[in-house]
């Protein structure tokens, strides 16, 4: 695969350029940009506030920035004017098609409640992507071994457990066969005991080399499997570069003080 | 109390049920896609689609149905020479039409706002999620959001499906034989008030309650597992919010 | 926007008759529903069995034949109990009177409902309060408990009126002159079925407008300090 991207081109897995989004009168992000190489792990810390939520929810149009560009795997996707001067995506089918290029994990889980496990794998790639059901169920229940789940593939996510059910929606984004991942504070709902599990599955997603942008509070997560560490501050990127230098040495005020008062929580 | 007078009827009455069940399966096998077309529309952003139908879930939720069949049956009669030219005026010259077209304008403007609400009521996560999976447009209400809001709307909507059922005794005021015009005739002919009327009521009783028992079963099969046993109490207060 | 040929005042003169009727039947089934409430959440098992079989019955069968069943079968009734006792009467009931009783009693049901829920809705803290105080369940029940049942009942019961108003069209059928049967009637002079049909619903729509607006004046009322809380 590695050797099928080089061949292709040399395009990034990920571009955000100079993104900005108000709302209202609220600016949230004031242009944060953001490259992603295929295999890169990049972990966005940030206060709450700090709008990092925001910009991974930009990535993937679920907030349309108010201006700035996104391309992934090196294609723009379009935005144009509505006849009340906002920015609007010019094409939503290349919307729809991005979306299902890029798998996203949500902060809540978001699993569809009246679907099974297994259903809520399924669903997608049947049905948007429009592959046949023998190969979707094959490839879904080779995702749930992955994340843990095989056992759990008829429940409904009413039956499982906070951590349970935020590997079942890795699963169901993994189902998908992302170009990129993105995860919305993966952990932040979940019970402590149950944060280890989930991370787990993300760190071998990480080792297998899948590109991840992840949005997170667990600054242990960031540190040990990240590449590159964001740290942003009222919307802008305050500092940025790989873990080691960022955490054995920051040479950001705010983010020592940031990593102070996470660490002795 | 005449036993006799309650078997001699008993065939004509089920006759009668039967006509009054017919009418209802097909006010709401219609009804119900009208509702969902336009509870769909009632929660677009289009005001274009939005406004006509706010009008007339208002219209037919705020009026009696006496006056709806009226306005359809003896109503047309005023337009006999437009509707005749249009070649439409033998389908409602037929009671039976302008009953079915009546029941299905009603249940539909009723269900629509049962819909309505149910549709709102699906998480909104739930429907990011679709989205960010790269669903939109139909796909994701055939797959996701319509799903999900039919099991919402399944307790408020089995007690529409109950009232319709009673509702459609109204026809028998525009001389259709269901259960109720049957039970009227025969006691015009016989005078047996109470033979026969309270014949007909538990035979409506009976049904009402049947329904009402599938819809539970089917109810706690689809979402059993998911949210705890309804209160019959509630669902009255449902049925008569729904009519409000 | 219609010429009603000079019988618009005919379609006034029903729209009192239907709001007179509408009125009425509200009270009864309030009285009723108290009733039915007290029924349900009574210790006596009799009392309950009473008020579900009311319920249940009342739920399961047509509001038009029970119209019929009370217009037609109460005088018939009554003249068989006077024969059996060796009586020969006649008995004429008054279409109002069977109208106001039948739409009354069904929604007498549903009132019920309401005022249980009402009923419930009263922290259970105050009454055992009141009791604590040395109040007997009669008194608890009459300064602590009825006072503060309309707050929770009041939405309930501007529910019922609405429904209430809607289903008074069916006491044309017994011919009492209200706006569907001064519409029936008009229409019969003068042809006009659509015209006076949809006068009619426009003044019924108009009652439910109102009445709507009534309805959230009610509920605004009734949330009063509560939802701070």
């Amino acid at each position: 695969m590695a050797l099928a991207a080089e061949a292709v081109a040399r395009n990034p897995a990920l571009v955000a350029r100079d993104i900005h989004k108000a709302f209202g009168s609220v600016e949230v992000l004031k242009g944060v940009s953001l490259t992603a190489q295929e295999g890169d792990v990049i972990a966005m810390l940030g206060a709450s506030g700090s709008g990092k939520s925001t910009f991974l929810r930009c990535i993937n149009l679920l907030e349309i920035p108010n201006s700035g560009e996104v391309l992934v795997g090196g294609e723009l996707i379009a935005m144009t004017k509505n006849r009340r001067g906002e920015t609007v995506p010019a094409d939503s089918k290349q919307v729809d098609r991005i979306r299902s290029r890029l798998g996203m994990v949500f902060q809540s889980f978001n699993l569809w409640s009246h679907m099974t496990v297994l259903q809520n794998v399924i669903e997608a790639p049947i049905h948007v992507l429009k592959k046949s059901r023998a190969e979707v169920l094959e490839v879904a229940h080779a995702t749930l071994e992955k994340v843990g789940l095989a056992d759990r593939a008829d429940y409904y996510p009413a039956h499982l457990s906070g951590g349970q059910q935020q590997r079942a929606a890795i699963a169901r984004a993994l189902a998908m066969e992302p170009d990129v991942m993105l995860f919305d504070e993966p952990t932040s709902a979940l019970d402590p005991e149950l944060v280890g599990e989930v991370l787990r599955v993300m760190r071998q997603l990480a080792d297998e080399g899948r590109t991840m942008i992840v949005v997170t509070h667990e600054i242990g997560f960031a540190r040990e499997v990240s590449s590159d560490v964001i740290f942003l501050h009222e919307g802008r990127i305050e500092v940025q570069g790989p873990p080691d230098a960022m955490f054995g040495n920051p040479d950001s005020e705010r983010f020592r003080q940031f990593l102070a008062s996470n660490l002795t929580t | 109390m005449d036993t006799q007078v309650i078997i001699d009827s008993f065939p004509a009455l089920l006759d009668g049920l039967w006509l009054t069940v017919e009418i209802t399966v097909y006010a709401l096998l219609i009804g119900f896609c009208l509702a969902t077309a336009v509870a769909m529309m009632r929660v677009s952003r289009n005001i274009l689609l939005r406004a006509p139908v706010i009008a007339y879930i208002f219209f037919f939720r705020g009026t009696p149905l006496l006056v709806q069949i009226f306005l359809i049956y003896y109503g047309s009669g005023q337009f006999r020479a437009e509707l005749t030219q249009i070649g439409l005026w033998h389908l409602f010259r037929e009671p039976y039409f302008c009953a079915l077209l009546t029941l299905v304008l009603n249940t539909g403007a009723y269900s629509a706002e049962i819909f309505r609400g149910a549709i709102q009521a699906v998480p909104h996560g739930e429907v990011e999620a679709a989205r960010a999976c790269g669903m939109s447009g139909w796909l994701l209400y055939r797959r996701i959001i319509l799903p999900k809001a039919m099991r919402l709307a399944l307790p408020a909507y089995s007690n529409e499906v109950i009232q319709l059922f009673q509702s459609t005794s109204l026809v028998s005021i525009i001389t259709l034989m269901d259960l109720t015009g049957v039970a009227r005739t025969i006691v015009a002919r016989t005078f047996d008030v109470y033979e026969i009327y309270i014949t007909a009521g538990l035979l409506y009783l009976a049904v009402t309650y049947g329904v009402l028992w599938v819809f539970r079963l089917v109810e706690h099969r689809l979402s059993g597992h998911l949210r705890e046993r309804e209160d019959p109490a509630a669902a009255v207060r449902d049925a008569l919010r729904a009519r409000a | 926007m219609f010429d009603l040929k000079g019988y618009g005042w005919m379609l006034w003169e029903g729209l009192a008759m239907t709001l007179t009727v509408g009125a009425c039947a509200l009270l009864l089934a309030v009285v009723m529903g108290l009733l039915g409430a007290w029924g349900k959440l009574a210790r006596n098992p009799a009392a309950r069995l009473a008020a579900s079989t009311y319920t249940t019955v009342i739920r399961g069968i047509p509001e038009l034949l029970l119209l019929l069943i009370v217009f037609y079968g109460t005088p018939t009734l009554l003249q068989k109990l006077a024969e059996t006792m060796g009586h020969d009467i006649r008995v004429d009931f008054n279409a109002f009177t069977a109208g106001v009783m039948t739409l009354g009693f069904i929604y007498g049901a549903f009132a019920t409902e309401v005022f249980r829920g009402a009923f419930l809705a009263v922290p259970r803290g105050q009454v055992e309060a009141a009791y604590a105080c040395g109040m007997s369940r009669a008194l608890a029940f009459r300064r602590v408990m009825l006072p503060q049942i309309w707050r929770f009942a009041l939405p309930g019961l501007g529910n019922v009126w609405m429904v209430l108003i809607k289903a008074t069209a069916l006491v044309s059928v017994i011919q009492l002159d209200d706006l569907m049967r001064k519409s029936f009637i008009a229409m019969g002079v003068t042809k006009l079925p659509f015209d006076f049909f949809f006068v009619a619903a426009m003044m019924y729509l108009g009652i439910t407008a109102v009445s709507m607006i009534g309805q959230q004046q009610i509920e605004r009322w009734a949330n009063r300090g509560v939802q701070r809380a």
